[in-house]
């Protein structure tokens, strides 16, 4: 019953669900930035074991965030989260220049799949606090997203603990989001 | 899908999918039936190799192989590494062939980063020979891991975490849940293969040698009595006839200093408990308390001695029950109609759809997210119980008490399945389940890609159909609202893990039991149903239904199900078994269940009753005949009461041979307590009768006031639980009808 009603009220004020999957490399910081967007404030954080979901509300919209693992071995199983994703953060460590190719053969698989072809794309270039990162046009670059063909993708500046660029990100996802999904929740 | 079921499973066979590696995944090769058991059999001939293992780690095995089967065969140790993820460490005493990787990703479950200690349970199915008592059946190994999550500021990104598991034959895997807490935090400190080889030796020098063995009959009467003495006499059978002797039995392990440790908790103890008064020492006759010493720390160990089928670990069934009952008592939720499942219209109980879904072989998911997987995986366990009730098999072999998203198409393979998860991925994927049971909201969800079943001779044959409409289910009604009114009472009451268990138990033999009249009377004939009622001495078989209008009633209500159960494994097994326990029985001149039952609900004439009991007493004689009618008349359903009724008889042929059956029952080490458990008159009658017996040498024409007391007695105090009261009154109507 009371689910009936949040429905309904969602439809009055026309607020929408989006769901997104954040992903990328092992210690980008991934966890950070959701533990950031949901509590907004800093956690300690350990490695993933296996996922974390959280809800976090911004301006109307209720994101449905998906953080998935990052090591080696268990990136296989991105591809099980991808159907229903409506937008892809892809994380970055600006600071880890050794591993941004690495990074760049993911996330070009990742988004080669079928079931992400009307996904969006966001990358946050993360850890923009520490010295020597790499700037936004340098993982833009990095990343080839030029090559991409018919895709909406963008790149913000980010700084987990911080939070700096966050809401910016969740801002440009929320705007270029289609229609407000009409599958049954 | 059924129709699809024998070109899946040879597709996979030749893939060759899960024969390659010693353990798999229960995927492909467990989806067996009956009839494809042959081909089965030949492909896993000997699949199981032992892979290269050092010398000594070989010979220190194989040694302990020859004094006595392993309790433990292997102990693993897994680490989420972060750099690559999940990661096997070390394996002793031999890596098990198979996926390693999947194993470790077993052993480290979801969100272990989010708790400091989380229990699962997983399953391995190992190829190799048969075992002997479970014939066509492989031998599961049973997993009991434990995974610590210690945060360390001094280590790269914070934390370490780490699993070790015990993978044993005993699905009484719990037992080791205290020396996995001890050995876990050993390997934090110490992260060796010497740690795992301790823990491996300690686990296996476990003195089992003086656990009762029981027949079939004597495990289920223990298994179904509440008595803490029922069979105390067979500890005391198991004692060894002389410390000394019993000493050198014992000793199983190479080494000398294991031996001192086998002498310390072995047979000592047990030589304590000789001569401290031998039985007092047994507190209850359900465990045998034996130890395991390790570290020089001895830790107490209670093995079950009855292990029923299908009952795997130290899950509880109130636990199951109460979590999807709670939701649905509060606010009740109509489920869209299913003709296996909501038995009931829309309305059926939760858990009633639950036990369906099991029985009608459907895809079920538990999911727990945010919750420890150890609580998921009991839910998974306790369900496999649901549906078996010890009586039916097949559920925890296609059961995964905890698995991930990693192993969903594996799983998708498998025909019928009961997986764990808390991963809530899965509630958005409702092509991946049938059934979802939600722990965290306590609802069950039947998946809106469910098809109904085809239309089958069983449903036309009562004017049934698959896309029945509500009224046509709440038509007939199964009954099973007011037993899930009295097992929730059983609940609340606090009649415990062990009545509510009973009583399940109780229903699904009494689905079995109608399955059998339902195929009896729709297709002239039950392969559930073996015996030769033409040398009956009564004639009659199968379930007793008061009248005609009744039974229509039962198999009507219960057609959609039953004909949703025919064919499965289940239901495969038990007819296979059928014939097994057939051979078994010591008595097979008459069905007692039958005729036990005929004494309970039927208005007997005093001929018929007088039949049945001069059969009973005639023929219910040795100590196996004795068990197997006791197995019949369980304490749940008022244990001995049909058999002390008849000291009430009009004739006093027949209460002189009630006394004859008594007396016997009385001096059984089982039918003792079943006797002791008579009511105050019947108890007064019997000593009456007895004498009456004694003085007149076995007969006097005169017939006794015996009867007088009847009618009163009959339907007033029972020696019951709260549940069979309503059931009594009949009876003692009956009783007076009978006069």
């Amino acid at each position: 019953m009371g689910g009936q009603i949040s429905k309904m009220m969602a439809k009055l004020f026309g607020s929408k669900e989006m769901r997104l999957l954040m992903l990328g490399l092992d210690a980008a910081g991934k966890t950070t930035i959701l533990y950031k967007l949901k509590l907004n404030q800093g956690v300690t954080t350990i490695p993933t074991v296996g996922f974390n979901v959280e809800t976090v509300t911004y301006k109307n919209v209720k994101f449905n965030v998906w953080d998935v693992g990052g090591q080696d071995k268990i990136r296989p199983l991105w591809r099980h989260y991808f159907s229903g994703t409506q937008g892809l953060i892809f994380v970055i460590d600006s600071n880890d220049r050794e591993r941004i190719d690495e990074a760049r053969q993911e996330l070009h698989r990742i988004i080669q799949d079928r079931e992400m072809k009307e996904s969006l794309l966001l990358v946050f270039a993360n850890k923009q606090d520490l010295p020597g990162a790499m700037s936004p046009q340098e993982v833009t670059e990095k990343l080839q997203l030029s090559k991409l063909k018919d895709r909406i993708w963008y790149v913000v500046p980010s700084c987990a603990t911080t939070g700096e660029g966050l809401i910016e990100g969740l801002g440009w996802l929320s705007n270029n989001v289609k229609a407000p999904s009409t599958r049954a929740a | 899908m059924e129709a699809t079921d024998d070109d899946t499973l040879y597709d996979m066979e030749s893939n060759g999918r899960g024969s390659e590696s010693g353990i798999s995944m229960p995927t492909s090769t467990s989806e067996e039936s009956s009839a494809q058991r042959a081909s089965y059999q030949s492909q896993q001939s000997h699949q199981y190799q032992q892979p290269q293992q050092s010398q000594s780690q070989q010979s220190q095995r194989s040694d302990m192989e020859l004094q006595q089967p392993l309790h433990v065969d292997y102990i693993l140790v897994a680490e989420f590494s972060i750099d690559e993820g999940p990661t096997m460490e070390h394996q002793y005493p031999a890596p098990i062939s198979g996926d390693e990787h999947m194993l470790a990703e077993l052993m480290l479950p979801d969100q272990t980063h989010r708790r400091n200690q989380d229990w699962t349970i997983f399953f391995l199915h190992k190829e190799e020979e048969e075992t002997e008592d479970d014939p066509g059946q492989q031998p599961l190994i049973y997993v009991l891991n434990l995974v610590n999550t210690k945060r360390d500021s001094r280590v790269k990104r914070g934390a370490k975490v780490k699993a070790m598991a015990i993978c044993t034959r005993h699905s009484f895997l719990h037992i080791y849940k205290p020396i996995l807490l001890l050995a876990l935090e050993e390997y934090f400190k110490k992260p060796t293969q010497e740690t795992l080889a301790e823990v491996f030796v300690a686990v296996n020098t476990m003195d089992m040698s003086c656990i009762p063995r029981l027949s079939v009959f004597e495990r289920q009467i223990l298994a179904t009595s509440e008595n803490k003495e029922m069979f105390i006499e067979k500890f005391e059978e198991m004692m060894p006839p002389a410390p000394d002797a019993a000493g050198e039995q014992a000793v199983t392990t190479p080494d000398g200093a294991t031996r001192t440790t086998y002498f310390e908790i072995g047979p000592g103890s047990q030589r304590n408990k000789l001569i401290n008064g031998k039985l007092g020492k047994i507190r209850d006759s359900h465990e045998y308390e034996t130890s395991v010493t390790y570290k020089g720390v001895k830790i107490p160990i209670k093995v079950p001695v009855a292990v029923m089928p299908e009952t795997v670990g130290d899950f509880s069934l109130i636990q199951l029950i109460t979590t999807f009952s709670t939701p649905h008592s509060q606010n009740p939720q109509p489920f869209p109609l299913h003709p296996h499942l909501t038995t009931n219209g829309p309305y059926t109980h939760p858990v009633i759809v639950l036990v369906n879904a099991l029985l009608t072989q459907k895809r079920i998911v538990f999911l727990g997210h945010g919750r420890p997987s150890g609580e998921v995986a009991n839910h998974v366990l306790a369900a496999c119980y649901l549906a078996s009730g010890g009586v039916l098999k097949g559920f925890t072999r296609h059961a995964f008490p905890y698995t991930d998203i990693s192993k969903i198409e594996e799983l998708l393979y498998v025909n019928g399945f009961i997986a764990g998860v808390i991963n809530p991925m899965f509630a958005n994927q409702a092509r991946w389940w049938d059934v979802l049971c939600d722990i965290d909201s306590g609802r069950i969800k039947i998946s809106p890609e469910l098809k109904p079943p085809p239309l089958t001779d069983g449903l036309s044959f009562f004017n049934l159909n698959p896309n029945m409409g509500v009224a046509d289910y709440v038509k007939h009604d199964t009954m099973d609202n007011a037993f899930m009114d009295d097992i929730l009472h059983c609940i609340s009451s606090r009649f415990g893990e062990w009545a509510v268990r009973a009583r399940w138990r109780d229903w699904v033999l009494r689905f079995t039991r109608m399955a059998t009249a339902f195929e009896e009377v729709v297709y002239g004939a039950s392969a559930l149903w073996i015996g030769h009622e033409e040398n009956h001495v009564i004639k009659g078989h199968g379930y007793v239904w008061a009248d005609e209008a009744l039974k229509t009633r039962d198999l009507t209500a219960n057609a959609a199900r039953i004909e949703g159960w025919r064919g499965t494994r289940s239901y495969l097994t038990l007819v296979q078994e059928s014939a097994q326990l057939y051979q078994a029985k010591p008595i097979k001149i008459v069905d007692l269940h039958h005729q036990i039952d005929r004494l309970r609900v039927l208005r007997l004439s005093r001929e018929d009753s007088e039949k049945i009991y001069m059969v009973l007493k005639h023929y219910v004689d040795d100590y196996e005949e004795i068990n197997q009618l006791l197995c019949v008349i369980p304490e749940t359903q008022n244990g001995i009461f049909p058999i002390a009724f008849g000291l009430f008889h009009p004739s006093q042929k027949v209460r002189f041979a009630v006394v004859e059956l008594l007396e016997k029952i009385s001096t059984h080490m089982a039918g003792r307590h079943f006797f002791n458990n008579m009511n105050r008159f019947q108890r007064l009658a019997y000593i009456r009768l007895k004498q009456e017996k004694e003085n007149s040498g076995g007969f006097s024409p005169v017939a006794t006031e015996g009867a007088n007391g009847m009618g009163s007695f009959s339907t007033t105090t029972t020696p019951t639980t709260a549940a069979g009261v309503s059931r009594f009154t009949t009876f003692g109507t009956v009783g007076r009808g009978g006069l």
